[in-house]
């Protein structure tokens, strides 16, 4: 057999070959086999040296030409074999996806703790900044610079948990003591009209305390939102649209307000405000006790006495104040059945927040 | 505060709604807390004529009657009063009927009483609710109409509403004052009972004249502006006649008899308190009654008239005889000198007792009653004289009885109203209103001030009310005109400031972070008391390491809660014990708060800001997935580590937290923490001992950080570290090493030895085994990488510092290499 011949049928049966291969790891075998290092192809080219001159350019010419044809057979079966493998993979690999999630354990947000920054962050957007104080406070920051002095009726509305004062002194009242756990927030703000330049934009979240028995409706430490505002031109009017916006972002924008007249010691004119019924959208129901309204935030212009103890002109400044329960706000928007759940530390209650 | 509203309208014309009503109050800042309507408890209950009256054939005692109740049939009843009798007229109650009992109702029903059926029932007063009288049965009069319902028969459509009356308003305590109140709502006029009233007195003056033999002596003026007696005389005491009994029955108080009731009936129409003392029982020797009202002595005893014996203070004060106290001066009066039913002459006080006494008595007593409600807000002293007129003219009337001529009295000082200008533009500007100048003139004016008008000066001249003692300032005006205008009407804005811009300061910037970090680690937040109980810090093994003293409280709710806590982890290893109880295993819990300590002669508490937290169980459920690893110290030592990054602090050291220091550890997996030199709080795994003595199945692993401590390791940003561009050699180096050698001390030999081209030595294995490794030694495994950031390191170059490297570390440690 000429060697043309010989090229001839090797190409013929590696090509039968390629076409016969059943996966892509044949067809390498096939390729090293034939085009590899000492391949059966492969050693008439490095022959070519051997093969007289005459027939050199004819010979090269179809041994470059069976490579080629074999280089392309074995691509061609490479593409569809290999295409077969990965679908056939792809078919096997298949799960069932309605198994669960590698479980990625991610912790929640006290549901206090998110209203304070919900109610927060609306306050930062209305160019307001967030202040805090200590929750024991003196007589004085708790009620007196908030014009509720000693014996003032207004302190009996809250009952108040006093602190023994190391320094030995002695209260008027039985039981009582200058130094106490704080009823309210309020104080913060005194704070804050004491130290801070005018104006001021501030709301104070935190912790307070008063003596009433744990229930599922009471909790003898809870949580307040208070505002304060002190600048020139600040209107009643004023005070309306920002508690009103207040209420829309907390409960929705169909909800109303409602500014019931009210006394606090701290501001005057004083009001509570109601933010109307969600449920029988101000029909009358059991949640809102048939009034349609639910009882949200106390609030008022800041009394002029208290502007004054704080040293600023009430002459030239105005302002005012508010003050919300957080948990109630909880107990509204999210129906906790029993406050005290909040203090329970039980995985299955944080865990929904 | 009850209001009548049969009583009110006396007084001032309501139109008609309830509803409208309500809510008129309720906007103008008396809350309505309740609605009652009188009469209703009597359903069921009517007039009945008494046909006929036989002996009960089985009873000495009961009798059987037909009843006529206005019905085609009489009624057959059994009854046992003796006052009954054929032809009387008396209330029945139907079957079906409720009557008002303690126990919140009394149904009647078809019965056999020995043997006769009985179908209702003939009442006493008592059993109706109207009255003490249970002698017998209530025998109406003859022209009772058969058959009309009994709160229709005795006109009791009676509406009472339960008002919340604001501090600042003791002029809402009365009758008198809330139909002002509606006055000014409504814009109707008012007329005042009190001229007439008090006028009456004159036909019933009798007698010698009271200061005869009666004085009045106030000691201490801080106590008493004004004291007024007067003495009725020829008293009889008995049962109030129906009208002042049902008028003081609606405000809330019992009948208990006509001077009583006449006491009581002046201080619910006038918000006057007064007090009745049987006038033989504070006699002197020499006949004559010497009032003296004085401070209470220390320690003096004294029975107040609810049979409660009180020791008393010198704050309080009393009003006495020279020989004891006889009352509680505007709290209580003495149960030895009350008026009794054979007291035949009253001594009838009306007075003005300071207000901070007052207040501070009935809270030093736990003592409140409708007379220290008024005082303590501040009881009016100019009509005093008025009031003790129209009182003893009232009661003289209801009892027969007299009044001697004149009275007894001490007045240091009558109130005058206070004059004060409203700025009509002002006020419309502070408010952001538009509300004009006559609407105010005139709501001030109802609202009993004297007003006028200055239009050029753009003023309102006010002269307010000796009974708005809380109108004081042109402020207090603006709220009065704001709330009856109606505060629904002024226009919703927002302030305009061109200056405000709203922030976080950095320390809650850094708590954020915290929470945020926390949360992603997988921790919940949660929160707990801040009372304690003074035993939780021996429970945990922390009392004797503990900063300061515990914060006490003087009135604490309970014993368990009788301190505020020094630490947050009891609060939180209970709130584990009760997950445990409940089933839930896994528990990830972490709360920031502030705990408190004091020390000797500190006024105020320190109070510091904690994170604590503890990990007990596993981060999830055993999966299809993922195997369940139990928390160790680790994880919560990773957590710590976490927060490193988040809050771009250096990085964190920890050393070994011993026993001596922290007995509530578990010795050897705890440790403090520290970064850039400040120690931050400390993790580990809490001590069996303290983890059993709340109940809770462990390991415990915690930590406690100082918030005030990460704020100040916390840097604003972190630094950009260049991303290297050269190919890294990695090389796995496993060293033999004896137990007492610290992966810290591994990484710091490692580090110096390694020089520049090593860039980390990352532990990813520890292995022990007696044989292989041998006893009391460990492998730990590293995995180390080499790079140049300027080239790509060569073999030989990586081999010779490796070689460098486990030279150094094994003369520095110890270690034997394997590779």
């Amino acid at each position: 057999m000429t060697t043309i011949e010989e090229l001839g049928s090797l190409k013929s049966s590696v090509l039968a070959d390629i076409a016969g291969a059943q996966d892509t790891s044949r067809l390498e075998e096939i390729r090293i086999a034939v085009l590899g290092k000492s391949g059966t192809l492969t050693v008439y080219l490095r022959n070519m040296g051997s093969v007289p001159k005459e027939q050199k350019a004819e010979v090269g010419r179809i041994v470059n030409q069976a490579k080629q044809e074999i280089e392309g057979a074995l691509e061609a079966a490479k593409a569809e074999l290999s295409a077969r493998e990965l679908s056939a993979r792809v078919a096997s690999d298949a799960v069932d996806i309605t198994l669960p999630g590698r479980s990625q354990h991610i912790g929640t947000r006290h549901l206090i703790n998110a209203i304070i920054d919900e109610i927060s962050d609306i306050f930062l957007g209305l160019g307001y900044s967030v202040i805090e104080g200590p929750e024991v406070e003196t007589d004085y920051y708790n009620f007196e610079a908030l014009n509720a002095p000693a014996d003032h009726p207004s302190r009996s509305m809250q009952d108040t948990f006093y602190v023994r004062d190391m320094t030995g002194k002695v209260s008027a009242v039985r039981g009582e003591s200058d130094i106490l756990l704080r009823t309210q927030t309020s104080g913060v703000q005194v704070h804050a009209m004491e130290d801070q330049p005018l104006p001021i934009y501030v709301v104070a979240p935190g912790k307070v305390y008063r003596r009433d028995v744990a229930d599922a409706s009471h909790l003898p430490q809870f949580h307040q939102i208070e505002g304060l505002v002190v600048d020139e031109g600040i209107t009643f009017g004023d005070l309306k649209g920002t508690l009103d916006f207040l209420c829309k972002q907390i409960f929705g924008p169909d909800r109303k307000t409602r500014f019931r007249a009210h006394y606090f010691p701290f501001t005057e004119p004083s009001a509570e405000v109601d933010v109307s019924c969600g449920i029988c959208h101000g029909e009358g129901c059991r949640m809102c006790k048939h009034t349609g309204w639910l009882e949200i935030l106390g609030c008022g212009m800041v009394d002029p006495n208290v502007l004054f103890m704080s040293g600023i002109d009430p002459e030239v400044y105005s302002g005012f104040a508010f003050g919300m329960g957080v948990e109630r706000i909880a107990c509204l928007k999210y129906d906790v059945p029993d406050l005290r759940m909040l203090l329970d530390g039980d995985m299955r209650f944080l865990s929904q927040f | 505060m009850r209001l009548s509203l049969n009583w009110v309208s006396e007084y001032v014309e309501i139109p008609d709604g309830l509803q409208d009503l309500c809510d008129r109050l309720d906007l103008t800042g008396t809350g309505v807390e309740g609605v009652e309507t009188l009469g209703e408890a009597l359903e069921g209950v009517v007039v009945g004529h008494v046909l006929t009256c036989e002996e009960h054939p089985d009873s000495d005692h009961m009798h059987v009657v037909t009843v006529d109740v206005g019905e085609a049939e009489p009624v057959q009843i059994v009854c046992g009063a003796p006052n009954i009798a054929a032809g009387i007229k008396v209330p029945v109650a139907k079957v079906g009927a409720v009557l008002p009992s303690e126990d919140g109702g009394f149904k009647i029903k078809k019965s056999k009483l020995r043997g006769v059926v009985s179908c209702g029932m003939c009442c006493s007063k008592r059993e109706l609710g109207r009255g003490t009288d249970h002698d017998g049965i209530w025998v109406l009069p003859e022209d009772a109409p058969v058959g009309v319902a009994m709160s229709e028969y005795l006109d009791e459509g009676d509406t009472v509403l339960d008002l919340e009356i604001t501090p600042n308003r003791p002029d809402c305590l009365s009758v008198t004052g809330l139909a002002r109140e509606l006055g000014a709502m409504y814009l109707t006029d008012v007329s005042d009972p009190l001229p007439e009233a008090a006028a009456r007195l004159e036909q019933l003056v009798d007698g010698v004249p009271a200061s005869e033999d009666v004085t009045v002596t106030i000691a201490d003026e801080d106590r008493c502006v004004r004291y007024n007696a007067r003495v009725v005389e020829g008293v009889k005491v008995g049962p109030s006649p129906a009208w002042l009994a049902e008028r003081v029955t609606a405000a809330g108080a019992r009948s208990i008899n006509n001077i009583v009731d006449v006491t009581n009936y002046i201080l619910f129409l006038y918000g006057q308190p007064l007090h009745a003392f049987d006038y033989d029982r504070l006699k002197g020797a020499d006949g004559k009654v010497d009032v003296i009202i004085r401070p209470a002595k220390d320690g003096e005893a004294f029975t107040t008239l609810d049979g409660q014996p009180r020791e008393l203070t010198q704050d309080m004060t009393v009003i006495a005889t020279p020989e004891r106290a006889v009352a509680l001066a505007g709290v209580m009066g003495g149960l030895d000198s009350e008026v009794e039913d054979d007291t035949t002459c009253v001594l009838l006080e009306t007075a003005t007792f300071s207000r901070a006494h007052t207040s501070r008595t009935s809270r030093n007593l736990g003592l409140i009653s409708e007379a220290s409600l008024r005082y303590e807000r501040g009881v009016d002293a100019a009509p005093i004289d008025e009031i003790s007129k129209a009182a003893a003219a009232l009661m003289a009337e209801v009892s027969g009885g007299h009044v001697r001529p004149g009275c007894v009295e001490v007045c240091l000082d009558v109130p005058e109203g206070r004059d004060l200008d409203l700025r009509i533009g002002r006020f419309n500007a502070m408010m952001g209103s538009d509300i004009p100048a006559s609407f105010m003139e005139d709501v001030l004016t109802r609202l009993g001030c004297t007003v006028q008008l200055d239009g050029d000066a753009d003023v309102l001249h006010v002269r307010t009310p000796t009974f708005r003692p809380d109108l004081e300032r042109e402020i207090d005006l603006y709220e009065e005109v704001l709330r009856l205008w109606g505060m629904d009407r002024i226009a919703p804005t927002l302030p305009a400031s061109p200056a405000r811009v709203g922030m976080r300061t950095d320390a809650q910037a850094v708590r954020r972070t915290v929470d945020a970090t926390l949360r992603a680690c997988g921790l919940s937040e949660t929160m707990t008391y801040s009372f304690a109980d003074p035993e939780d810090m021996v429970r945990l093994r922390m009392d004797e390491v503990a900063p300061g003293e515990a914060v006490e409280l003087l009135n604490p709710m309970n014993a368990d809660h009788a301190i505020m806590r020094r630490s947050i982890f009891p609060g939180l290893l209970r709130s584990v014990a009760r997950n445990q109880a409940h089933g839930v295993q896994n528990v990830q819990l972490y709360e920031i708060g502030t705990v408190f300590s004091t020390a000797p002669e500190r006024t105020k508490p320190k109070e510091v800001a904690k994170v604590a937290a503890v990990m007990v169980g596993a981060m999830g459920p055993e999966s299809w997935n993922a195997s369940r690893i139990p928390f160790d110290f680790f994880d919560a030592k990773g957590v710590c580590e976490a927060l490193t990054h988040e809050l771009a602090c250096a990085k964190m050291r920890f050393k070994p937290l011993e026993a001596d220091e922290a007995p509530y550890v578990q010795p050897g997996r705890a440790a403090r923490i520290f970064s850039g030199g400040i120690e931050l709080g400390w993790v580990a795994e809490l001590h069996p001992l303290a983890v059993e003595a709340f109940d809770v199945t462990g390991p415990v692993a915690a930590f406690e950080l100082d918030m005030a401590a990460l704020l100040k390791v916390t840097r604003p940003a972190r630094d950009y570290v260049g991303i290297p561009s050269f190919p890294a050699v990695e090389v796995d180096q496993a060293f033999v090493v004896s137990e007492d050698v610290t992966h810290e001390k591994m990484e710091q030999v490692m580090g110096s030895a390694g020089g520049k081209l090593l860039e980390s030595a990352a532990l990813f294995d520890v292995y022990r085994d007696d044989e292989r490794v041998g006893a009391g030694k460990k492998s730990m495994a590293y995995r180390l990488i080499y790079r140049a950031s300027d080239r790509t390191l060569t073999t030989d170059e990586v081999e010779r510092a490796h070689a460098k490297l486990l030279k150094k570390v094994e003369a520095a440690t110890g270690a034997e290499t394997r590779s």
